[in-house]
């Protein structure tokens, strides 16, 4: 059997690639726009090696390897693979959709300047990508989690000459590195306590409670912070709209499928401690509603077209998180890989669009309208994904949000659950009016040259829309004969949380679900299609909702202020200080106060030898009577 | 026969001469002189302390003797050296005052 510790062979094959293109721009002294065969090989490797590592996990093998990296200071520092489940569904999300945007981006980024370095980038990002997620060394986690955050800083910011997209990538990596600090802080506060950066023995030294109380809360406190910051969530979300002033193909890598996902990895990974800190599980549940709520709404008042689609990222991403908060570890992890594939789709289509009408980052969706005669193949993988968003059965969509549903009924409270189908309400609502605009409706006279992008651009989406169709059919365990898995595993809950469990359908619930997905599609085409007005009472009631949503809340205003107002003010009061009081007064003072002594003292060293001689004279002489008078 | 205080006396009273000497006097010359009084002191010290303290007989009786014949020796090599560097001076300052002596300083 094929053993699971090749898996390195992943993130390595991909940073050789990095190697290879950085290297020879290196040697040619230019950012070629070509060969970039490497990273679409070493990629394409990683993912056809996911499928014999699938297989060797379903047949059981080994899934713990440890060597040592090197001791220092009395610890010893290991490099390690866990490959259980979680690791493993990451690994096959990372890959496929690594591959199939790298494919998209031969066609949407061609001609580009700096392409090689694209692709090198694109590389990096899916070495770290993979060393964050197959380690089981917390140390690991960490470099690869700021890999990561680099590489999308250099992404988002791969168009460089305009200042919005420098502008983009600096919010998205110090916005990040607010959370970072606080996953460091995290680690080191685990390491500290129990001596060891091995996940697996932290969690075995957190169920056998090791911890006090007060630790497990803080060093899980701070663990979230960093999956905030890196999956967006409230009130560290901003970045992510911004960051859609990188390349498309960037947005649903990194924006949508893979990067963003890493805080709903961390967590996972980390869940029994979340589940031994009450509070904190509290907090989670709270910040992935109010994340889910927020984004919506965000989303349902956003104009430009990657825009809504990075809210709605950051409402999905918020359900996830929601889920894990109830310790519903199988229903996240679905709904990520889910997520994951119509994400990528919709931005991947809406890249297409960009395509199609010559833009390259943002345009408004009120200008756009009646594409769907244009681009028959994007329009109609595009509808899928946004009904598979919406949670119209037998979408993936539908089966995976039915199953958060699920968890909160289960374990939430119904104040909760009332907030989520709201949410899944306002989903299904904002998707349609992005549909609507963009693809129904007149076509714009403006938009009259708009053709169907080439077959290296429709094929991924196409393979995804397909993927989006029929994913959801793993959640029950209809197919487990199909694919023959061993023991009792039923299904993606099974697989995921290695053990004979399933979702546990809901009828009621799962009915529920579709009902609201189904009114959110009805609402929207009526007041989008028909330009239906809402009642005035209504329009009364909403009209400050939606001048806080249109105003992103005010968090980017709030922010800006903090950072005009008290961080700069910060930065001037301790620049002042350092200028007038260190140095000024600490540094040049004792050099002053040395001169001025030099001055005064100097007036001893008369030139007079016979001074010189009475003073040592006169010394010898005390010293002789304080000699005698001592004896 | 005379008691070492005597001896001792006289050594401190040679050497209190040869350090008012080089305290006051300003002459280059002058001070050297006083310098070989100071040396001279410590001869007679060493000579009585020779004498009176080592038994006759004693082959050890010599070495205060011997400690005052280098005294003396190095003394005139110091005062030849001295003398030399005191007309190398006169020769560039047509004085041999020491208070106008006083580039040692800061």
């Amino acid at each position: 059997m094929f053993g699971l510790q090749w898996a390195w062979l992943a993130p390595v094959a991909c940073i050789g690639a990095f190697g290879i293109l950085a290297l020879s721009a290196l040697l040619r002294r230019s950012l070629p726009s070509s060969g970039v065969l490497p990273a679409v090989c070493a990629i394409g490797f990683s993912f056809v090696l996911f499928w014999f590592l699938l297989n060797s996990l379903i047949n059981g093998a080994e899934r713990d390897f440890t060597v040592s990296w090197f001791d220092a200071g009395g610890g010893a520092f290991n490099l390690g693979l866990t490959l259980d489940p979680v690791a493993m569904v990451m690994m096959g999300v990372i890959t496929f959709v690594s591959l199939l945007v790298q494919i998209y981006s031969l066609g949407y980024m061609r001609g580009q300047p700096r392409l090689a370095w694209y692709f090198a980038v694109h590389s990096l990002f899916a070495a770290s990508m993979l060393g964050l997620v197959l380690t089981n060394s917390l140390l690991v986690l960490y470099i690869g989690w700021e890999l990561v955050g680099i590489c999308s800083y250099l992404l988002i910011g791969f168009w460089y000459e305009r200042r919005s997209a420098a502008e983009a990538a600096k919010k998205a990596f110090i916005t990040t590195r607010i959370g970072d600090v606080g996953l460091l802080v995290g680690i080191l506060l685990l390491y500290y306590k129990l001596d060891t950066f091995h996940i697996p023995d932290i969690l075995r030294a957190v169920e056998a409670g090791a911890l006090s109380d007060g630790v497990m809360t803080l060093s899980a406190i701070l663990i979230f912070l960093g999956a905030m910051g890196k999956s967006a969530q409230f009130p560290l979300h901003v970045w992510l709209p911004d960051a859609m002033e990188g390349p498309t193909p960037v947005s649903a890598l990194i924006h949508a499928a893979t990067m963003v996902v890493a805080g709903v990895y961390l967590v996972s990974r980390m869940l029994p401690l979340f589940e031994a800190a009450p509070a904190v599980s509290e907090l989670v549940i709270a910040i992935g509603l109010v994340t889910a709520v927020m984004g919506a709404t965000m989303a349902l008042t956003s104009n430009d077209l990657k825009r809504v689609l990075a809210y709605s990222t950051v409402s999905q991403i918020g359900f996830m998180i929601l889920a894990l908060g109830h310790g519903a570890l199988a229903a996240a992890m679905f709904h990520l890989a889910t997520h994951a594939l119509f994400k990528a789709l919709l931005f991947l289509g809406a890249g297409n669009v960009l395509h199609a009408v010559g833009e390259h980052s943002d345009v408004d969706i009120r200008r756009l309208g009646g594409l769907r005669s244009r681009m028959p193949v994007t329009s109609a993988v595009f509808i899928i994904a946004a009904l598979a968003l919406s949670g119209i059965p037998p979408l993936s969509g539908f089966w995976s949000k039915d199953e958060i549903l699920q968890a909160i009924w289960n374990y939430g409270n119904p104040a909760t659950l009332v907030i989520t189908i709201a949410a899944f309400f306002l989903s299904a609502l904002y998707m349609t009016r992005l549909v609507w605009l963009v693809f129904f409706g007149k076509l714009k006279p403006e938009n009259q040259s708009a053709h169907e992008a080439p077959a290296v651009m429709t094929g991924p989406i196409a393979l995804l829309g397909i993927l989006t169709l029929v994913f959801g059919f793993t959640a029950p365990d209809w197919l487990d004969n199909v694919f023959g898995l061993p023991g009792n595993a039923t299904g993606f809950a099974g697989f995921v949380l290695d053990k004979a469990d399933s979702f546990h359908e809901h009828v009621v619930l799962a009915a529920i679900s579709s009902v609201v997905a189904l009114v959110g599609i009805a609402t929207g085409l009526a007041l989008y299609r028909q330009g239906m007005k809402l009642p005035d009472t209504a329009d009364r009631v909403l009209a400050p909702v939606r001048t806080l949503a249109t105003n992103k809340y005010y968090l980017d205003d709030a922010y800006q202020w903090a950072i005009d107002r008290v961080v700069l003010a910060t930065g001037a009061a301790t620049a002042w200080f350092d200028c007038y009081v260190v140095n000024d007064t600490g540094v040049d003072g004792s050099g002053k106060i040395t001169a001025l002594a030099s001055r005064v003292l100097r007036r001893h060293q008369t030139g007079q030898v016979s001074n010189y001689i009475l003073v040592i004279s006169a010394g010898a002489l005390i010293f002789v009577v304080a000699i005698t008078l001592a004896a | 026969m005379i008691a070492i205080e005597y001896y001792l006396v006289l050594g401190a009273a040679l050497f209190a001469v040869g350090v008012y000497g080089v305290l006051v006097r300003r002459n280059a010359v002058l001070i050297l002189m006083s310098i070989e009084l100071m040396l001279q002191a410590v001869n007679i010290n060493l000579l009585a302390f020779s004498s009176y303290l080592i038994p006759r007989g004693d082959t050890e009786r010599h070495l205060g003797f011997i400690f005052a014949i280098f005294v003396i020796t190095i003394a005139a090599a110091e005062v030849g050296l001295a003398l030399g560097i005191v007309l190398r001076i006169y020769r560039n300052r047509s004085s041999v005052n020491v208070d106008e002596l006083n580039r040692m300083k800061w």
